[in-house]
């Protein structure tokens, strides 16, 4: 008897996890694997898929912890633990695992973190055109970025936190203005609109101060989102903020969001505090958006394409929305990131690589004219 | 409270509202034995951030405890505003709003939601969620940071979807439904929170006439068997005094008068309140003629 009352309180719980969630799960890991594969696949030194798939599912790294260790750590803290970081790999094995891996990986994290900042600021805004970068994040970060690059050029090796902090700066000055006796979601997207602008306008003044091509187009890479050359060392730097702050924080923020979208006084008349929810749900996004800045620059159109096509397929509750986001950004960008790097390359035979946010946007866009012709109404959620 | 001339009623002052009040208490004692206020504002001053008056002055207001009291009067005449205020979701500039003798501004914002539910004007309903899960939100104050919802949670969702008649709706979403079955799906979510005190603002407006009456007849019953004290703004007067026990009618913020509709509706209160020309029967059944000048 208890056990049945047990299952059926279980089956409650779970009633959210329906087939068409899981399916869109499904589709989304199938995607990000089959991209990661062709992506580890082709480079400089040329391999089958079979030995790409050898190379990823590699014993030799699997069973072997200090291996593990050595990479995910990075070799002073591994060594410091005690692991031995001297090991032996085989060729396709040790270029898999050092050089092509750790790119799918960040372009993983950088897609679940945009995918769920977009989520979480399209239900804190109440606005499905909102994105991650729409209360001043993205400006906040391009104007630091350029900054460093031009001004304080010294401070290039700390970029990626001259830009989280940048972006961070930018969002509370946003709620500052927002703020008259309380927010509301309006005053924060015009806020957001008014301080974009005006950091935009001295992004587009530094570059006349741009001493060189180089530094300009360091400066492009960043404020368009290139995943070129990152490394373990940005899977070190990102995984924490996710796993620390991002994935419990939108665990514990769905209830919330979900309350939000009954509407303000809604919320207030339930109990909810809403300015003081409102603004630790908008730092779990912004904790989100920083990180990903801070290792692949300003990643256009995934925060706000993700949300909104998972939101067609799983519907608006926030706890199918949000894990669907964290299947289909990692999915999205590692297919971006794909195409970015080896649509040149393979079709053209030229090395030049385009930075991934180019592909997000050309993805974006089209996708937003369908819906535009498709759907009656779009922007208030 | 026979009539009175209308030189009198206009000048009359708070002291006299509040004698009233006492005296409408006195009289509903032969019907019922519980006539402690649920909740009373005091010397209330209210208006918003943007506004340099206060909307509503209001020196007493009382909301007798398991009747149904409606805040009627002409628009603008602050009557949502003096919900609000008495909701504890606008603090008043002066003055106190007291629940069971608390001050329901220094109750926590969830033990006050557990005590009082509001059904606001401006709510919006996702179309995509059902009602069962928009009666599940109602649970939010009972609810701890990390708690999952228990059997006593889903029992007070049956509950409220049972009361207000739409459990047959439970996993219909909200974006099909009617008017009025959203506005009882969101009166189920205030029920689900268990209150002792339930305020609506405005719940018939934009309702057909069916609807408006399904509406009251289910707050009224939930006020009648289930000894849940409602205070309700209405802008119809005419419905106000048929459901309610007492009517507060508000002129230009602040109280014109207080007590049962057979009293408070009269000719000339419809003429000074709300500009209007009508002749008022018994029971009371309005009639109205046209707008005076």
């Amino acid at each position: 008897m208890a056990a049945k009352t047990d299952s059926v309180a279980s089956l409650r719980r779970l009633g959210w996890l329906d087939p068409t969630l899981v399916g869109f799960c499904a589709v989304s890991v199938a995607l990000t694997i089959l991209a990661g594969l062709i992506q580890v696949r082709f480079g400089t030194f040329p391999m089958s898929f079979a030995t790409a798939w050898a190379a990823v599912s590699d014993p030799a790294v699997w069973l072997r912890p200090n291996v593990l260790a050595t990479l995910l750590l990075g070799e002073g803290a591994a060594s410091a633990l005690g692991f031995t970081t001297a090991y032996d790999l085989a060729k396709p094995t040790l270029i898999v695992w050092s050089i092509r891996l750790p790119r799918v990986l960040v372009a993983m994290l950088v897609g679940l973190s945009l995918a769920l900042s977009g989520a979480i600021f399209q239900a804190v805004t109440k606005n499905e055109l909102a994105s991650p970068f729409i209360l001043g994040v993205s400006s906040g970060a391009g104007l630091a970025i350029l900054l460093t690059l031009v001004a304080f050029p010294a401070l290039s090796t700390l970029l990626p936190v001259t830009a989280a902090v940048g972006g961070t700066l930018a969002f509370l000055v946003v709620y500052a203005i927002a703020w008259k006796g309380g927010t509301s979601p309006v005053r924060l997207v015009l806020a957001g609109v008014i301080v974009g602008t005006v950091l935009n306008s001295l992004q587009t003044a530094l570059f006349f101060f741009a001493g060189d091509v180089g530094t300009v187009q360091q400066a492009v890479a960043w404020t368009t989102g290139s995943l070129t050359g990152v490394d373990w060392e940005q899977v070190r730097m990102l995984l924490p903020w996710v796993v620390l702050v991002v994935l419990p924080g939108t665990a514990l923020g769905a209830r919330q969001l979900n309350v939000l979208l009954l509407g303000e006084s809604t919320a207030s008349a339930l109990g909810m505090r809403v300015e003081r929810t409102r603004f630790l749900l908008s730092g779990i996004g912004i904790v989100a958006a920083a990180a990903s800045v801070a290792v692949a620059g300003i990643v256009g159109f995934v925060g706000l394409i993700v949300p909104h096509m998972v939101r067609t397929v799983v519907g608006t509750d926030h706890k199918r929305l949000l894990v669907g986001c964290a299947f289909a950004g990692p999915a999205l960008v590692v297919v971006a990131d794909t195409v970015a790097r080896l649509f040149f390359p393979v079709v053209f035979g030229s090395p030049t690589q385009l930075p991934v946010g180019i592909v997000t946007g050309l993805v974006g866009g089209p996708y937003f004219l369908y819906l535009m012709r498709k759907r009656q109404q779009l922007g208030e959620l | 409270m026979g009539p009175t001339p209308d030189s009198e009623r206009t000048e009359r002052g708070p002291a006299d509202v509040e004698t009233e009040a006492a005296t409408a208490g006195d009289a509903t004692t032969t019907t019922d034995a519980a006539t402690a206020a649920a909740l009373v504002g005091d010397d209330l001053t209210v208006g918003y951030a943007t506004t340099d008056e206060p909307v509503v002055t209001c020196d007493h207001v009382v909301l007798p405890t398991g009747e149904m009291t409606a805040l009627v009067g002409p628009n603008g005449s602050g009557k949502s505003t003096l919900l609000k205020a008495l909701a504890g979701q606008l603090e008043p500039w002066t003055g106190s709003v007291r629940f069971d003798g608390d001050d329901v501004y220094e109750m926590g914002a969830k033990s006050l939601a557990r005590s009082l539910a509001l059904l606001t004007q401006d709510g919006d309903t996702p179309g995509s969620l059902t009602v069962e899960e928009l009666v599940r939100h109602g649970r939010y104050p009972h609810r701890g940071f990390l708690e999952t919802l228990s059997e006593s949670d889903h029992d007070a969702v049956d509950r409220a979807l049972a009361v207000t008649g739409i459990e047959q709706l439970r996993e219909t979403e909200l974006g099909s439904l009617s008017g009025g079955q959203q506005q009882l799906a969101r009166i189920a979510m205030t029920l689900a929170q268990e209150p002792d005190v339930l305020l609506l603002d405005e719940p018939t407006t934009f309702l057909d006439l069916r609807h408006q009456l399904g509406v009251l007849d289910a707050v009224r019953e939930l006020n009648r068997d289930h000894e849940v004290t409602v205070g309700v703004v209405l802008h119809d007067i005419a419905q106000a005094a048929r459901y309610a026990d007492n009517l507060v009618a508000l002129r230009d913020g602040t109280p014109y008068d207080w007590g049962p509709p057979e009293d408070v509706v009269t000719e000339e209160l419809l003429a000074e309140v709300f500009g209007v020309a009508a002749t008022v029967r018994e029971g009371p059944e309005i009639v109205p003629h046209r707008p005076l000048e």
